[in-house]
């Protein structure tokens, strides 16, 4: 159903990403109708967070210890290690791609099913890899930038990654024969309510001080999920090694224009 | 005149000099001396909450070119603003950024920055000095101090995990002023009352 859910989503953004009829509008207009648009459906997530997530994740916060906390964190890192395997593989990265095949072997059963991190102790770090990097690598487009119902911030780019990373999540496929039977259907929904409460918390401080030190919360969400994106701007067509050689964060301190 | 032009010549070259070079050995230095005074003499020391402010008021006001960095982050309406509210906007900018700093500093309670070498930054006379803090779970925080040196060493950005603080104000900062009525007049106004 997950799957369903993000393939419909990957080919509705694609339909969205371009133009029915073909013809060319301004750019100022299409970015400010987005902007308008942003604004409104960052409103829309930012009441569903502030009354039902946030409370939610509060809830969860009170009655588990951080201990309790980085078990589930690393219960689900470890279910994204497959996506990682895949798109080192697809980015070249060999080695980094046997690694997360090894980290998820060793976590998976020595780190009883991921909550421990056993490799990391015995030196194979973490080698995280997106769909979304693998399409930076082969210069596909990010493309604006857009609120989601739900979801929060995103580009056409980040959602299709994100909606492909999430087909190679292995409990779907451990549950995919599975889906007419109830307790499948239970584990499969509150997993990913689970995984989503969970992040929550774990983000509760560093939201609410972004939130207080802001004036315009969205300008300063945009902001920073646009610039952490950056960081994929050098590695398209880039040879891997060189990848990190320009500070994506330079800029002109006397540049007026904004 | 034509020693003469040699002489200022010599003279401008020796001057874009002092302006290119940022010493990286140094503008580490200059980054280690400022975390420990912070982790230590603030985040770790046993005072009250408003000795501590006090403390981190005095310490990003030596150590943050803040009339650099309130210029930038106005962007295009600095060039538009009148002198009084250039000065009050740098004023109740310093203001509200030693009011939220020195919470969110306290999120380093415990832990220390680890100085991974520098980045060099196409800006004259400035540089990057790289760190990172070890988390209580997963990968450390990267954490990068953009200095610049004119006379005396300036931190003039912090860049968390890939996001500048002066870019994300800037952006913030002048998509306020765009949709306020009466622009930075209100920007001021907004971060008065939450400097409160």
């Amino acid at each position: 159903m997950k799957k369903i859910c993000a393939l419909f989503l990957m080919f509705s953004l694609i339909a969205c990403a371009t133009n029915p009829n073909g013809t060319k509008m301004k750019a100022s207009d299409e970015e400010s109708k987005l902007e308008v648009y942003n604004r409104a459906m960052f409103n829309f997530n930012y009441q569903v967070d502030k009354k039902v997530l946030k409370p939610i994740a509060k809830g969860y916060k009170a009655i588990t210890t951080q201990g309790i906390r980085n078990r589930v964190t690393n219960f689900f890192n470890n279910l994204e290690e497959p996506a990682s395997a895949i798109n080192n593989l697809l980015q070249g990265k060999f080695a980094d791609s046997g690694q997360s095949v090894a980290r998820f072997a060793v976590n998976t059963t020595l780190g009883l099913l991921g909550t421990f991190d056993v490799a990391s102790g015995w030196g194979l770090d973490k080698k995280q890899n997106s769909f979304d990097a693998t399409m930076a690598k082969y210069c596909v487009p990010d493309g604006p930038f857009f609120v989601v119902p739900i979801l929060g911030p995103a580009t056409p780019r980040y959602l299709v990654g994100w909606g492909a990373d999430a087909i190679a999540d292995p409990m779907d496929w451990a549950l995919f024969d599975k889906q007419d039977e109830d307790w499948a259907v239970i584990a499969t929904y509150g997993s990913t309510a689970l995984k989503y409460i969970n992040k929550r918390a774990e983000n509760m401080a560093l939201l609410d001080s972004l939130e207080e030190g802001s004036v315009d919360f969205y300008a300063t969400i945009k902001s920073a999920f646009l610039q952490n994106r950056q960081k994929f701007q050098s590695i398209c067509a880039a040879p891997v090694e060189d990848s990190a050689s320009a500070a994506s964060y330079d800029f002109d301190f006397e540049d007026e224009e904004d | 005149m034509k020693k003469l032009c040699g002489f200022l010549f010599a003279v401008s070259l020796l001057f874009s000099f002092k302006a290119v070079a940022i010493d990286s050995g140094q503008a580490e230095s200059f980054i280690k001396k400022v975390t420990n005074e912070g982790i230590e003499q603030i985040v770790n020391s046993d005072v009250s909450m408003a000795e501590k402010d006090a403390r981190f008021e005095k310490l990003f006001n030596e150590y943050f070119d803040l009339n650099y960095i309130g210029k930038f982050v106005l962007g295009r309406y600095w060039k538009t603003s009148s002198e009084k509210q250039r000065a009050e906007f740098i004023n109740v900018y310093c203001d509200f950024n030693t009011k939220t700093w020195s919470k969110r500093f306290d999120e380093f309670k415990g832990k220390s920055f680890n100085f991974v070498g520098t980045t060099p930054s196409s800006s004259e006379g400035q540089i990057f000095v790289n760190t990172t803090v070890n988390m209580d779970q997963g990968e450390p925080a990267k954490v990068v101090w953009r200095v610049k040196d004119d006379g005396s060493l300036k931190i003039v950005d912090i860049i968390i995990e890939n996001v500048s603080l002066a870019i994300t104000a800037r952006n913030e900062y002048t998509a306020y002023i765009k949709q306020a009525p009466n622009g930075v007049d209100d920007l001021i106004k907004d971060l008065k009352q939450k400097s409160k």
